[in-house]
């Protein structure tokens, strides 16, 4: 079935391996993802999604295949080589650091950058997020579970990034937090920047959401266009095996 | 071709694990004989240095136990030595009491040296590696201070005479004899130990130290015992050490000897006899080879420890090893062979249910499971299933005592499962898995398979340490039972590997096989399927099965939906901590909530 | 005498407090405890007697390579022994590979510098009795580092970047941080506050090859009693120890003072093995 091929490819994936020690994770992903797009990567716990992110920002050592972004050969990069590249990864868990404040928390994420430079990039970030931007001389502790993850992704936004990667930033917070992380999505997108989001929430995320990955068991097992009609029921029999009578078939 | 792993092993096999540490026994005679065979030369100043070399093994026999089998990093054994050096001599010079003979007063050192040793250790029970460490190392210091300060008794600076043995012992080479034979004693009890449950389970305490007490393992009372026996054994070494310098200061027991056991037991390796008791004979004799290397000998030692822990981790054991040259079948299955489930399992009373009512447990105020019921049937397989973050393994950790929960209550039948005590489930045959595998690397599949029946051991320390016939009988009982869990599991031809060469599979596998051990009424498995291949998850699933059918009841924390909905009986989904379903896979299958929180629609 | 008493425990109490800080400074970043900490503070002493009175440098640049010499070693310390295990930092090698390394520094000085306690010059030559520089020196430059650090880790971004790697390594490595520069960088400035240590505490701990283990274990009880990490329990706990044990020196005499402070230690130890301001343990299943 053809996919509406991206203009100009940002990232490209070929026979990806990645693991942690004996356990290999990821068996040959393949994937791309095209300037300004917005990517859903979906799949069920243990797919491997996270490791798929963690292996692309250089969290996680690669074991074969490549990854070659802007043009950029990144396998095996370090996670700070692929942030100055522009790919930055959101990791999950609203993991911000607690002991200093949300704006040393930004400053942070833009450590390399000449401290004018910075200024303004957090000064832009924290324009997403005017909640956090009021709590900015509060410890990164004082925040709640959902401030704290918008101060995740205004971390990410700090380096400008080419590739937004977003790691289930709703896990374990409110619905309406997710609401607020798209509508950053839908913005980032006019201008041109592409993000991959994994996420749970299926509807919401399709809906800002140009192309669809899912995965199991390490692999990708679909690929589809998000505004696909039969995409809920292709995904269930992704995930599932075929042949099985289910709720949305019944 | 496939190369079936499923096929009985080789007798020979069998019988050679059964010697043991000691396995091949050649080494210890050979070293045995030269020791022997040292009068021949008549060089006398050689034959001092055999002397030391024996009476140094005492020490690091015991020591090994500890540091190479418990993995303890107990750096200042010196200390033991000191206080068996003294007390010996002391008692046998009769300055303080009425003089005693002096293998009376090696007896009595042997004593003080068991208490001393419980001492020093008892820092190990409640501190990580490295304070425990500090504090061996700061007990050392206060020794030596204490045995310059104490002048009435141990004469201070100036220092006392060591104790004299009567003849036939009283020559350089009558003395020799009696040390070596002292030392051929200490390594035939502690390679008993070390062969016996206790040594495995030390070994388990280091490497899987939350499998360790999974399987009944209490790692206070094992570490005291051997805690005991090393104290005791640095002492009498102490007290041979005072006979041998004739005359003993406190700067006879610097740290540099302290070192020198130490590094003698991380140079040959840990969880071998052989190794350390060459790696004692080289250290010994080093500096006596060349006199540079006298001055130099700690120089030496710290640079020799720098290099075989980040070149050489396993030490002189790994080199001699013959495991790990030994080629292990490529492209090998895991072949379950359910019909040892039945000799393995046999007829057993169906226990009642265990069964968890309004589990409430939080961390750091988010509620991880907020109100979880649940009942696992024995002889069947419950299924607990749901997003990342719903409490699965959570769940899993309560009920086998890891966590407690904040309300609510658990029970098997009438009677009530105590929270926390993660080492008494066993004794309630409750058995699992980890979502990593938990193993010990350095040991063969089998002795990782025959930690989880470390609970039904009967026999005491004492008698693995003399390795009675009783503690003989059970240790056949037990790995007859470890050979049926591998059958059952489809390992049985990978026994005698070391589990570290293992793939991850089979590790998973291997886990199942420790967890039978224990004749489990209630088997916990955390994500089993994990990083399996489609065939070993059909596999594994018909094992499930099969176990189930023989009475235990599984609860099985799983993401892999087709397993769940193929295998289980009953199943239960959680969402945020919460049930969010139960019922059989036919019900949740077509659950409108649970498809949704599963896909997240 | 009480006066002395405090005078003395202050001092070295300021000292251990430094070697407090040096262990907290590699840990923090790390992970890791290293038995080098009480090697640094030994060679401060050494190197400081070999540049003014052996090699008769004035006291400022001999300070300044005392320092530089020192962090050096915290660097070597971390490419030799603790980079190769940090991947596996629960099989804690690295309490053998820093063991190790500081044995290998203590033998070296012995049988190159002097087994025998060489003589430290005094350096401003101010003070006299309960007053002279060598008991207020230690404290102030105690006092001084400590101010130096909270200035580092409160206003500046590398210091802050300690702070982020110190609370989460792997948030600090996915936001691009360069984790291994800042190892580096901290064992460099461990390294020069070993040196400080022992520099400033000199002239009461002379230029002894055998202080390092001494130090080792003194300057570890203060991270015991107030939480690895925690600088400002570090420093209330080196004071405490400081006088405590210049007391029982003077009470029950030198030797038997090594015994009560073994013996407290342990004691708070298992009383509270986090240490009286520290943090939880970590989930183990």
């Amino acid at each position: 079935m053809p996919i509406s091929a991206p203009e100009r490819s940002l990232l490209e994936v070929r026979g990806l391996e990645a693991g942690y020690g004996k356990i290999a994770v990821l068996h040959g992903v393949e994937l791309g993802i095209g300037a300004g797009e917005v990517v859903a990567l979906l799949g069920p716990n243990g797919a491997g999604k996270t490791t798929l992110l963690r292996a692309l920002s250089g969290l996680l050592p690669v074991t074969a295949g490549s990854v070659t972004f802007d043009g950029q050969a990144l396998t095996n990069a370090s996670p700070r080589d692929a942030a100055r590249a522009g790919m930055v990864h959101v990791i999950e868990g609203h993991r911000v650091f607690t002991q200093i404040s949300v704006a040393d928390n930004l400053e942070l994420a833009g450590y390399d950058l000449p401290r004018g430079e910075r200024a303004a990039r957090i000064e832009e970030a924290l324009a997403f997020f005017p909640e956090i931007a009021a709590k900015r001389r509060d410890r990164g502790g004082a925040l709640s579970g959902g401030q704290q993850q918008m101060l995740a992704v205004a971390q990410g936004l700090v380096r400008r990034p080419k590739l937004l990667m977003l790691d289930e930033p709703s896990a374990g917070l409110s619905p309406v937090l997710l609401d607020r992380v798209l509508g950053v999505v839908r913005e980032l997108c006019a201008k041109g920047t592409s993000v991959l989001l994994v996420e749970q929430l299926i509807e919401k995320t399709l809906a800002v959401s140009h192309r669809v990955y899912a995965m199991a068991q390490g692999r990708i097992v679909l690929a589809a266009d998000a505004k696909e009609e039969d995409l809920p029921h292709r995904l269930e029999r992704a995930y599932f095996g075929e042949d099985v009578p289910t709720a949305l078939h019944a | 071709m496939d190369a079936t792993t499923g096929t009985a092993p080789p007798r020979a096999a069998a019988a050679a694990r059964l010697a043991g540490p000691l396995r091949p026994l050649w080494p210890f005679l050979l070293l045995l004989a030269i020791g022997l065979a040292m009068p021949l030369t008549g060089n006398e100043y050689w034959g001092l240095i055999t002397t030391r070399m024996a009476i140094y093994w005492v020490l690091v026999a015991g020591l090994n136990l500890i540091v190479g089998y418990a993995g303890q990093l107990a750096i200042g054994y010196v200390a033991l030595l000191a206080i068996g050096a003294y007390t010996t001599s002391v008692l046998a010079a009769g300055n303080v009491l009425p003089p005693l003979p002096a293998f009376a007063a090696l007896g009595v050192a042997g004593l003080a040296g068991a208490v001393f040793g419980v001492v020093v250790g008892l820092p190990a029970l409640r501190l990580r590696t490295f304070y425990f460490a500090m504090t061996t190392l700061g007990f050392a210091t206060i020794v030596t201070q204490i045995t310059l300060a104490w002048q009435d008794v141990t004469g201070g600076g100036i220092g006392i005479a060591g104790p004299m043995l009567p003849a036939p012992f009283d020559t350089t080479w009558g003395f020799l004899y009696f040390c070596l034979g002292f030392a051929a004693i200490c390594t035939w009890l502690t390679a008993n130990i070390a062969r016996s449950r206790f040594g495995r389970a030390l070994v388990a305490v280091r490497d899987a130290e939350v499998a360790a007490e999974a399987s009944g393992i209490h790692k206070p009372k094992l570490l005291v015992l051997v805690f005991i026996l090393a104290g005791a054994l640095a002492a009498m070494a102490g007290g041979l050490f005072a006979t041998l310098q004739t005359y003993i200061t406190p700067d006879a027991f610097t740290f540099d000897l302290s070192l020198l056991f130490f590094i003698a037991v991380l140079i040959g390796g840990r969880g071998s006899i052989l190794g350390p008791l060459l790696g004692t004979a080289i250290l010994t004799v080093l500096p006596e080879i060349a006199a540079p290397l006298a001055a130099w000998s700690t120089f030496l030692y710290a640079a020799l420890l720098l290099v075989i822990v980040l070149a050489m981790p396993g030490g002189i054991a790994a080199l001699i090893d013959p495991r790990n040259r030994r080629n292990l079948p490529e492209n090998r299955v895991i072949g379950p062979q359910p019909a040892a489930l039945d000799a393995l399992l046999g007829r057993r009373e169906v226990p009642a249910p265990l069964t968890l009512r309004g589990i409430v447990l939080a961390f750091g105020g988010v509620r991880a499971i907020d109100g979880v019921d649940l009942e696992v049937t024995p002889g069947q397989v419950h299924g607990l299933i749901g997003p990342n973050g719903s409490g699965k393994t959570t769940t899993l950790n309560v009920i086998s005592g890891y966590y407690r929960p904040e309300a609510g209550s658990m029970a098997i039948g009438p009677a009530p499962l105590p929270a926390g005590k993660p080492q008494g489930r066993a004794g309630l045959r409750i058995a699992r898995t980890f979502q990593t595998p938990r193993l010990i690397g350095e040991a063969s599949v089998l002795e990782n398979v025959m930690i989880g029946g470390t609970t039904d051991g009967r026999t005491g320390f004492a008698e693995a340490l003399l390795a009675l016939p009783r503690q003989r009988q059970e240790e056949r009982e037990f790995e007859a039972r470890a050979r049926l869990a591998l059958e059952a599991v489809g390992l049985a031809g990978l026994a005698e590997a070391r589990a570290d060469r293992l793939q991850h599979s089979e590790l998973r596998f291997m886990e199942i096989a420790r967890a039978l051990m224990l004749r489990p009424a209630f088997l916990l498995l955390d994500e089993p399927a994990a990083g399996l291949s489609t065939e070993e998850i059909r596999r594994l699933g018909a094992l499930i099965r099969g176990i189930s059918r023989h009475g235990t009841g599984v609860l099985l924390v799983e993401h892999h939906a087709d397993l769940i909905f193929d295998i289980c009986d009953q199943v239960t989904v959680l969402n945020l901590g919460k049930v969010l379903a139960a019922g059989t896979p036919a019900e949740i299958r077509v659950h409108k909530e649970v498809v949704s929180a599963y896909l997240g629609a | 005498m009480l006066a002395s008493i405090i005078a003395s425990g202050l001092a070295v109490g300021a000292v251990y407090a430094l070697i407090g800080i040096t262990y907290n400074t590699m840990f923090a970043t790390s992970r890791v405890m290293s038995f080098t900490a009480g090697q640094l503070g030994m060679l401060g002493g050494v190197f400081g007697s070999l540049f003014t009175l052996r090699l008769g440098l004035p006291i400022l640049p001999a300070l300044v390579l005392t320092l530089a010499c020192c962090a050096l070693i915290g660097v070597v310390t971390e490419i030799v022994a603790v980079r190769p295990v940090l991947k596996s930092l629960d099989q804690h090698l690295y309490v053998l590979t820093t063991l190790a390394v500081a044995l290998l520094i203590q033998h070296m000085t012995a049988m190159e510098w002097s087994t025998e306690p060489q003589p430290f010059p005094r350096l401003l030559d101010l003070g006299s009795g309960i007053w002279d520089e060598k008991y207020w020196l230690p404290v102030a430059v105690c006092i001084l580092t400590i101010l130096g650090l909270e200035y580092l880790y409160r206003r500046t971004l590398v210091g802050r970047a300690f702070v982020a790697i110190a609370e989460d390594n792997f948030a600090a490595r996915a936001l691009g941080l360069p984790e291994r520069n800042l190892r580096i960088a901290s064992y460099a400035l461990a390294g020069a506050i070993g040196a400080l240590a022992g520099f400033a505490g000199g002239q009461l701990l002379l230029a002894f090859f055998a202080n390092g283990p001494l130090l080792n274990f003194y300057g570890f009880i203060p991270v015991a009693l107030g939480g690895l990490g925690n600088n400002r329990g570090a420093v209330i706990g080196g004071f405490l120890l400081g006088l405590f044990q210049q007391a029982a020196n003077f009470l029950v005499g030198g030797i038997f003072s090594s015994v009560a402070v073994f013996t407290l230690f342990i004691i708070v130890l298992l009383a509270a093995p986090q240490g009286m301001f520290g943090a939880q343990a970590a989930r183990r299943v």
